[in-house]
């Protein structure tokens, strides 16, 4: 499998969400999609950006290598949250993918202006779901090439 | 001298008056409005006896009297119009073509009127008759009328906003009922009893009828909340792109599509292709056993606007669901014949409708349908 990146580690995956059954709903997408993925989850903005900045609990918290990312959620919102990724040297090359229900067209715009790295709608038809998971993992995980990062520690 | 001269004038205008009201009292007392004839002065002359229910006095008080204390404003300005004014401009006036002024009762209560004057030669000179109609009822009503239209029209707009926003915010715990019940259909379909595959198979069915039916009523509620403004617009390449959009169901079905060369008209282009789309794709999915044949034309109904027709040689429609068939949710056949939600015509509808149109449908059952629509055509010179 061609999921391992950067000299056999796992991938890890921070997936902000509040729902409990869309979290679990993309545990299962993932666990289909490929096995090496490390999925952490967020449920709201600040405990997101915690996460990223190795806050708090967070402290011994891997980077990313992809960040998916709700725009409604509790305490800090979506597109905050992106706001403050994308202006944060250390954490800007991160893509970070906005997974939402929001066809919105005012949502899809204000995300590309804040520099999210693609816009993905969730479908409601499992089928469709797991597809779209099998290809962010195909795409950003297995084809995209980014900057070699150190890991923390 | 002065004095006895003055009673003389008083005397003399007495008696004018006199055969002044001999002569038009039986006309102002057969007008249906109140009448009140002015001198050059602003002086009432003469009244009827509705002038005194109307505004409340007994006539020998309003006799003599400045017309500025029944009407305080408007009317001196009227009168000086008006004495300049031909008596036949002042027939060809229309009743209900009067001005609007206030009318105050002996007890100092305004109320609306509604005057209408013209000129009456007398042997005083130039007198005016005013009709005068209290026009209380007719402002009340109108009044009432346009606070009616404001409460619909928010009315509307709230409902439109809450269809969009009800449909809308329905998906997302729509999603997780369809997704995990797929997912226990997936996982444990023959794992626990035939009961239990039973169930999970109603609760996907359900669930997938719900999200097409949430998909369908957001597509109708956006019909008004995201609308675009009307521009010039070939409808030619919107029905290339509604059959484009179609061309799986017609490779499928192997219908016929044709259509006349087809007009510029004003119209949300977006809006025009679903129109199109679902007419075209009613046409060929409504279908007897043979080739669906649909062919689309436009005409000019001899004003600016054109009239689309959808003809096709499919099912037809029985004339007592003519109006029906564009209501929302409303449908002809049981979901195992057809599938849908039955919102295409309603959208259709709203769609027209929003176009400044209107939609209607003749058929036979057997004979095939034909659907017309009207819609304004381009501003500019073709």
């Amino acid at each position: 499998m061609k999921a391992i990146r950067g000299g056999g580690r796992p991938v890890e995956v921070l997936l902000v969400e509040d729902s409990p059954g869309d979290v679990r709903l993309t545990q299962e997408a993932f666990r289909d999609a490929n096995a090496f993925i490390h999925l952490h989850v967020a449920s709201d903005g600040v405990e997101a950006m915690a996460f990223l900045r190795r806050e708090g609990a967070h402290v011994h918290a891997p980077r990313p290598g992809l960040i998916l990312l709700d725009l409604n959620l509790p305490k800090m919102d979506g597109r905050e949250v992106l706001t403050h990724i994308k202006e944060d040297a250390g954490l800007r090359a991160i893509p970070t993918v906005i997974l939402t229900t929001s066809e919105a067209e005012a949502d899809i715009v204000k995300s590309y202006q804040l520099q999210a790295n693609c816009y993905l709608s969730k479908p409601a038809q499992l089928d469709a779901f797991e597809s779209l998971v099998k290809s962010i993992n195909d795409f950003w995980l297995t084809k995209v090439k980014l900057p070699q990062q150190r890991q923390s520690g | 001298m002065a004095v006895i001269r003055d009673i003389n004038v008083h005397k003399d205008a007495e008696k004018h008056l006199a055969q002044m009201e001999g002569r038009y009292r039986g006309l102002l007392e057969a007008a249906p409005d109140a009448m009140v004839v002015v001198n050059q002065g602003g002086e009432i002359v003469l009244l009827n006896v509705q002038a005194e229910k109307q505004f409340g006095y007994r006539r020998d008080e309003l006799v003599g009297q400045k017309v500025k204390n029944i009407i305080p404003e408007g009317f001196a300005e009227r009168l000086v119009a008006d004495a300049l004014r031909s008596a036949e401009d002042a027939l060809a006036q229309q009743i209900g073509a009067g001005i609007e002024l206030t009318g105050r009762r002996k007890n100092g209560s305004d109320f609306p009127i509604e005057i209408m004057l013209s000129p009456l030669e007398s042997a005083e000179g130039i007198l005016v008759t005013a009709a005068i109609r209290d026009i209380t009822k007719r402002k009340k009503a109108e009044a009432h009328l346009l606070q009616k239209v404001e409460e619909l029209n928010r009315s509307n707009e709230e409902l439109e906003q809450f269809a969009y926003v009800a449909s809308h915010d329905l998906q997302e715990p729509l999603r997780m009922v369809a997704s995990y019940t797929q997912l226990l259909s997936r996982r444990y379909k023959g794992k626990l009893d035939s009961d239990a595959d039973e169930f999970i198979a109603f609760a996907v069915d359900g669930a997938s009828r719900m999200e097409r039916l949430i998909q369908d009523l957001l597509a109708y509620s956006r019909v008004g909340t995201k609308g675009k403004d009307l521009l010039d617009t070939s409808s030619e390449e919107a029905l290339q792109q509604a059959l484009l959009n179609l061309r799986g169901a017609i490779e499928e079905s192997g219908a016929l599509v044709t259509h006349d060369p087809l007009p510029t008209v004003l119209a949300d282009e977006m809006q025009l292709i679903q129109l199109f789309q679902n007419l075209v794709g009613n046409a060929i999915k409504y279908q007897s056993p043979g080739i669906p044949r649909v062919h689309i034309s436009a005409a000019k109904n001899g004003g600016k606007k054109w009239i689309f027709s959808v003809q096709d040689n499919g099912l037809g429609i029985d004339s007592q669901y003519f109006e029906k068939i564009f209501g929302v949710f409303q449908r002809l056949h049981k979901r195992e014949e057809f599938a849908g939600t039955g919102i295409g015509l309603a959208i259709c509808r709203k769609i027209v409708e929003r176009h400044g149109g209107s939609i209607s449908v003749e058929s036979q059952p057997g004979q095939g349908s034909t659907f017309r629509f009207a819609f304004a055509g381009s501003e500019r010179k073709s």
